[in-house]
């Protein structure tokens, strides 16, 4: 009786769910009539289980496993003398050597190419590909810029800073030429994430991922967390319109480190 | 009486009958965590069903996902939604139980001889449950997920001699974010890992219904429990409803990876707390408490990432994926075991035990360690080093502690059977006396 009623609900709330998608109702009322179709089913089976008052003692005996009387050992044969099995592992290691070559060949390219697109003489662009003027920034604030021509390359963003002049001169920067413009790779040293995040407060730029944090006025520097090394700095120039350059590419490689990074 | 004509049909050309009746017969013990592993089962049917319907709407291509799975967001088209959702949340459940389950055998000691097998063929269904997991919710190339597939990149590209090679395979290409990284991962997440698991699933039950059941009752030589026809069959069957019952309800109640409010990915964005989905965030974890400090080999820079990304889980897989036999070489036990151990019964593997679910939670925990610093007003530096040495001394104290419990609680018992109580209870009797009633047998 109990299972009857319960089976009830599941054809309800079937029908429920059918009907709710049909007629595009909130994804709740879809999923809420799962729920009572489903429950009916577990609480009908769960009835009818309980309701059969079946034995939980019942006892079957466990058969010992492993050779016996029954089923014994197959008989040795010429193909299992010593140097026959030998001959087969080396047939099967030779196979398996043959194989890993195809495996092998699937990675095209063991190379890495790492394009940021920073020249000399490149103008910084934002991300809507405007070129960025010396009066862009204030002090203390930050942008994301990319060479002009490269929005968007991942290995490309770099992070532009405004910091007072005069802070960059006590911390030995030469980046007073751009008039307090600092620019750094935004991808982290330690894990490729972006670094984010500045507190101008400490002149700190700040990974959001891993919680590095790197000194802007001392160059990047890392001062915490697990960056293994400064993020890689791009030097900077103004040119004759007044649009922020690049003198070059950064002075380090970008990203994560690798075994065959140069030292 | 279809069902009748169909089984006889079926019986007449493939004489399937006699070792059906043999497997209705058979006889499963029952105890309430035998069915954590149904669970597991359950959830992975699940996925498999949902996402058969998901491969139909997604779009496996660097600029194609994100839009589709948005699409998937709209609560206008409930289906979809719905599918997602439970998709989702079956995805996360399942590592869920796949780890308790593997809990329950680890502390009742079900992996000894002659399950070593089948404890080596779980524990690999957990791992690759966690890599299909990490696969899947990469798919959406929302911006969480896309930051996570950096930070894998930078995993792959750390290992000595191959990094560049396996970022390559990882890529589909010679940069990141290859032409191919989506093609790969959808190949990976829909066909080859659920395949693999599908068939290390029939594996676990073919061997598990081979072997038999381990059981708590005292008799080795026997089975002791119900028959799988219909006993148990309707119970599994209540176990499978709730199951689903329990994803609807976790779809209907809470929006599992809202991607529509993450936004798309972009390489140079990355937003404050993100955390992946829990059974990598031990992962992320690590990272936050690894050291800086990148050692040279002959020229060549080992990254500080591969010690907490690589080095780490590798110890902690190969020591539990090898469990059955460290016990072995320990205990020099290797005696067949199809009777259980309560989990107290051995103190030193509930140290162990333990200490492994410490250093799960607190590398978890340390996944969160900025919003954590930022809610206790702590210094994020402090938080790290607190973690950091919990992380080396705490396993000790926790194992020492959970040895003293189990213990402990082992002596008790022990104490109990050795001198049974000595209360006994009067009744009294037509005449108005005490008589001592007969002691139940244990």
């Amino acid at each position: 009786m109990r299972v009857a009623v319960f089976l009830g609900l599941t054809i309800v709330g079937a029908l429920g769910a059918t009907a709710a998608a049909w007629v595009g109702a909130p994804p709740a009322v879809l999923s809420g009539c799962l729920v009572l179709a489903f429950l009916g089913l577990a609480c009908a089976a769960g009835a009818a289980a309980v309701g059969l008052h079946a034995p939980d003692d019942l006892r079957e005996p466990r058969a010992p496993l492993g050779p016996t009387a029954d089923s014994p050992l197959p008989p040795e044969s010429v193909v299992s003398r010593p140097v026959f099995g030998r001959l087969w592992l080396g047939a099967l290691g030779a196979f398996a050597l043959a194989g890993l070559v195809p495996l092998i060949s699937l990675a095209r390219k063991p190379g890495r190419r790492v394009i940021t697109g920073w020249r000399a003489g490149v103008r910084l662009v934002d991300e809507n590909n405007v070129p960025v003027t010396r009066d862009r920034l204030v002090d203390g604030s930050i942008e994301t810029v990319f060479p002009q021509g490269g929005v968007g390359l991942a290995e490309a963003a770099a992070v532009l800073i405004r910091v007072d002049p005069e802070l960059l001169r006590v911390a030995g920067e030469g980046g007073a030429a751009a008039g307090g413009y600092v620019a750094f790779s935004k991808i982290c040293t330690h894990a490729g994430c972006p670094v984010a995040l500045y507190r101008h407060a400490s002149h700190e730029l700040y990974c959001p991922c891993h919680q590095s944090r790197f000194d802007v006025l001392h160059g990047a520097k890392n001062i915490s967390g697990p960056a293994p090394r400064p993020l890689p700095q791009l030097a900077l120039d103004v040119d004759a319109q007044g649009y922020l350059i690049a003198r070059g590419d950064y002075d380090a490689p970008v990203g994560p480190d690798d075994w065959d990074r140069p030292a | 009486m279809i069902v009748r004509g169909t089984v006889r049909w079926v019986d007449e050309r493939l004489g399937t009958n006699a070792p059906l009746r043999h497997l209705l017969a058979k006889i499963y013990p029952d105890h309430w965590s035998f069915y954590l592993g149904e669970f597991a089962l359950y959830f992975f049917m699940t996925l498999v069903g949902t996402g058969v319907w998901l491969t139909f709407a997604y779009d496996p291509s660097a600029q194609g996902a994100y839009p589709a799975v948005l699409a998937l967001t709209d609560r206008a088209h409930p289906i979809g939604y719905v599918i997602r959702q439970v998709h989702h949340w079956a995805a996360v459940c399942f590592v869920a139980a796949i780890l308790v389950h593997l809990g329950r055998i680890f502390f009742t000691g079900a992996f000894r001889r002659p399950r070593e097998i089948n404890w080596m063929i779980g524990f690999t269904m957990l791992a690759l449950a966690s890599f299909t997991g990490f696969t899947g919710y990469s798919l959406p190339n929302d911006l969480l997920s896309g930051t996570g597939l950096r930070i894998s990149e930078s995993i792959a590209l750390s290992l000595p001699l191959i990094g560049r090679w396996a970022a390559s395979v990882f890529n589909g290409g010679d940069s990141y974010p290859g032409p191919q990284l989506f093609a790969h991962l959808y190949t990976l997440h829909v066909y080859y890992l659920p395949v693999i698991l599908g068939a290390l699933i029939g594996l676990h039950l073919t061997i598990l219904i081979l072997q038999k059941h381990t059981q708590f009752e005292r008799d080795p030589a026997n089975v002791v429990g119900r028959r799988f026809w219909p006993d148990y069959a309707l119970r599994t069957l209540a176990v499978f409803g709730a199951t689903l019952a329990g994803l609807a309800l976790l779809a209907t109640l809470v929006e599992i990876n809202p991607v529509e409010a993450f936004g798309p990915y972009q390489p140079w964005i990355a937003a404050n707390g993100s955390v992946p989905d829990w059974y990598t965030a031990f992962l992320e974890g690590a990272l936050r408490l690894g050291p800086a400090t990148e050692i040279h080999i002959f020229g060549h820079p080992i990254p500080p990432v591969f010690w907490p990304g690589v080095v780490l889980p590798a110890i902690a897989f190969v020591i539990l994926f090898l469990w059955p036999f460290i016990e072995k070489r320990l205990t020099r036990d290797d005696a067949t075991h199809d009777v259980l151990d309560a989990p107290t019964q051995v103190p030193w593997r509930m140290a162990v035990g333990a200490a492994f679910i410490f250093e799960g939670l607190l590398l978890t925990l340390a996944a969160a360690d900025d919003q954590t610093a930022y809610t206790l007003h702590l210094r994020l530096e402090t938080l790290v080093w607190a973690y950091r040495i919990l992380f080396l001394i705490g396993p000790l104290i926790v194992g020492a502690i959970a040895f003293a419990i189990a213990r402990e609680r082992r002596s008790r018992i022990e104490e109990s059977t050795r001198y049974p109580s000595e209360v006994t209870t009067l009744v009294r009797n037509a005449e108005g006396g005490f008589d001592e009633e007969e002691p139940q047998p244990a």
